[in-house]
């Protein structure tokens, strides 16, 4: 399968890396020969519809941070668009920085690729709290495959499992923490006692938090993944704004030792029901399945027929998250009966 | 019906047992014993809040009488019958935006009482914590007790932080 791969940061790199690492599991398990025609990034990029030499690719994106220094086959200011429209190839990877205002320009990429009848594979939040209808009804319009997983619980395959393991039943209600940042740090201010900024602050050393950490703890984050599970698994039209959302900025220690004396843990939940979308810090009684600690995200759907499932696992990071970028590919690979 | 019994029990080997016994003989069927060593009263005294179901209050009066006979001292008597019980948190400037009117205006809806209520103050300047128990005879009290608690937190800019289960 040729695959194009946009953006070509951190989680580009770490799902080349798996490629190369999972070669002959692909091949021997599923048949299938994923080769790299094209990577784009910012800068630029590198083109061989023979396939590029994924080692190659990385080490040039390391040591240039552009995949258009691939040695001739790279190209300074040639542009996604430009690559999804003259390159052959099977599928579109979508990896570019989350936009939640407008989606771009990952949506305008998945969109012409698509148009060009290229199957595409996301964890790109931004295009899908934007227009995820939109998607949905051109990938079938176009008659290519969509897939997303990536973009909520990392590798935790939470629209998987929702969608294909409990397909014949009806989910009335999905509760979650879907942020490993902010629930690390109320795990730390309960454990520690230690007050919201100076935990912030030990995240961002570490890299659990990003240098402006905004959409984590203001619940945004929170609020995009269940915008996407609202679409996804309860057929909704929702959209961001649709999202009731409160973050966790004001949680004191106090609070949490107060909850604590109860028999509670404070978490920030996501929660998404046909009537109403919200996003909040909450009280989860100990010893409850959503009551994770440190970075792990857990996803309880509540349904007809198999009552509660919850699932747990580490929401975020290049190489988690590339688990479910190659889910999906063998999926596609699958469904096509290639 | 389910009744609730809080008493203070003398720290000393043997009261436990001494006060179960009369509930279960007069016809009590005990279903929770809360025995909280470590939160002892200013006089050493052991809390103890023990619910039991029993069908009649004749056999209730009874069982009351008896405690009272061996010194027990009660400190809250309840019927349970379906008490729905929600735990609240507030953050926010909870003191100086009146706690007493807040308290008041959840109390005033009948069936509805907020039975507990823990406050941790911030630094001057900061914002305070609090944790309210509120008990209500059903659901649906419970339910218009958690939004006048909303309403008046919005009103007040204070966070309310509800448990996960009545969401």
């Amino acid at each position: 399968m040729r695959l194009i791969m946009i953006g070509f940061g951190n989680l580009g790199r770490a799902f080349g890396r798996s490629l190369l690492e999972k070669k002959e599991f692909l091949l021997t398990n599923y048949g299938l020969t994923p080769s790299v025609v094209a990577a784009v990034d910012e800068y630029g990029a590198a083109v061989d519809e023979g396939g590029l030499d994924v080692k190659k690719l990385l080490k040039t994106a390391e040591k240039a941070n552009t995949v258009a220094d691939y040695p001739a086959r790279g190209k300074k200011g040639r542009s996604a668009l430009e690559v999804i429209e003259e390159v052959e190839a099977d599928l579109v990877f979508e990896l570019t920085p989350t936009n939640i205002k407008n989606g771009e320009p990952g949506l305008t990429h998945i969109k012409k690729a698509m148009m060009a009848g290229r199957h595409v594979i996301t964890s790109n939040k931004g295009p899908l709290v934007v227009a995820f209808r939109e998607l949905d009804r051109l990938a079938k319009q176009k008659g290519v495959e969509f897939r997303y997983s990536g973009s909520v619980g990392g590798a935790v395959p939470v629209i998987g499992l929702a969608k294909k393991m409990l397909a014949g039943n009806m989910v009335h209600a999905i509760r979650g923490v879907l942020n490993g940042t902010t629930n690390y740090i109320l795990t730390r201010m309960s454990k520690e006692g230690a007050p919201f900024d100076v935990v912030l602050r030990e995240a961002q050393e570490l890299g659990i938090a990003e240098k402006d950490p905004t959409l984590d703890i203001e619940g945004t984050d929170t609020a995009c993944k269940i915008t996407i599970l609202a679409n996804a698994v309860l057929g909704i039209s929702a959209k961001l704004k649709d999202v009731k959302v409160v973050g966790i900025r004001r949680i004191r220690p106090e609070a949490i030792r107060l909850a604590q004396e109860a028999g509670y843990a404070v978490k920030l939940i996501g929660v998404a029901k046909r009537d109403s979308l919200e996003v909040g810090p909450k009280l989860v009684p100990v010893g409850h399945p959503l009551a994770v600690g440190g970075t792990l995200n857990a996803v309880t759907f509540e349904t007809d027929l198999a009552r509660e499932v919850t699932i747990t696992g580490f929401g975020a990071g290049p190489r988690e998250t590339s688990s479910a970028l190659l889910g999906d590919l063998i999926d596609i690979h699958t469904a096509l009966g290639d | 019906m389910l009744v609730r019994i809080e008493m203070e029990l003398e720290d000393v080997p043997g009261q436990l047992v001494k006060v179960l016994d009369p509930i279960s003989r007069f016809g009590g069927n005990i279903q929770n014993v809360v025995h909280q060593r470590d939160r002892k009263t200013p006089l050493g005294r052991v809390p103890v809040t023990v619910i039991f179901d029993v069908d009649e209050r004749a056999r209730l009066n009874r069982i009351i009488a008896a405690l009272r006979n061996m010194g027990i001292r009660i400190t809250r008597i309840g019927e349970r019958e379906g008490m729905v019980k929600s735990i609240v948190l507030m953050i926010g400037h909870i003191i100086h935006t009146d706690i007493r009117d807040t308290i008041d205006r959840v109390n005033v809806i009948r069936g509805v009482m907020v039975s507990d209520l823990s406050l941790a103050m911030g630094a001057v300047g900061e914002e305070s914590a609090a944790r309210a128990t509120i008990m209500a005879s059903d659901e649906k009290r419970a339910r218009a007790a958690l939004s006048r608690l909303e309403k008046i937190a919005g009103e007040k800019k204070l966070l309310m932080i509800t448990s996960l289960e009545g969401m």
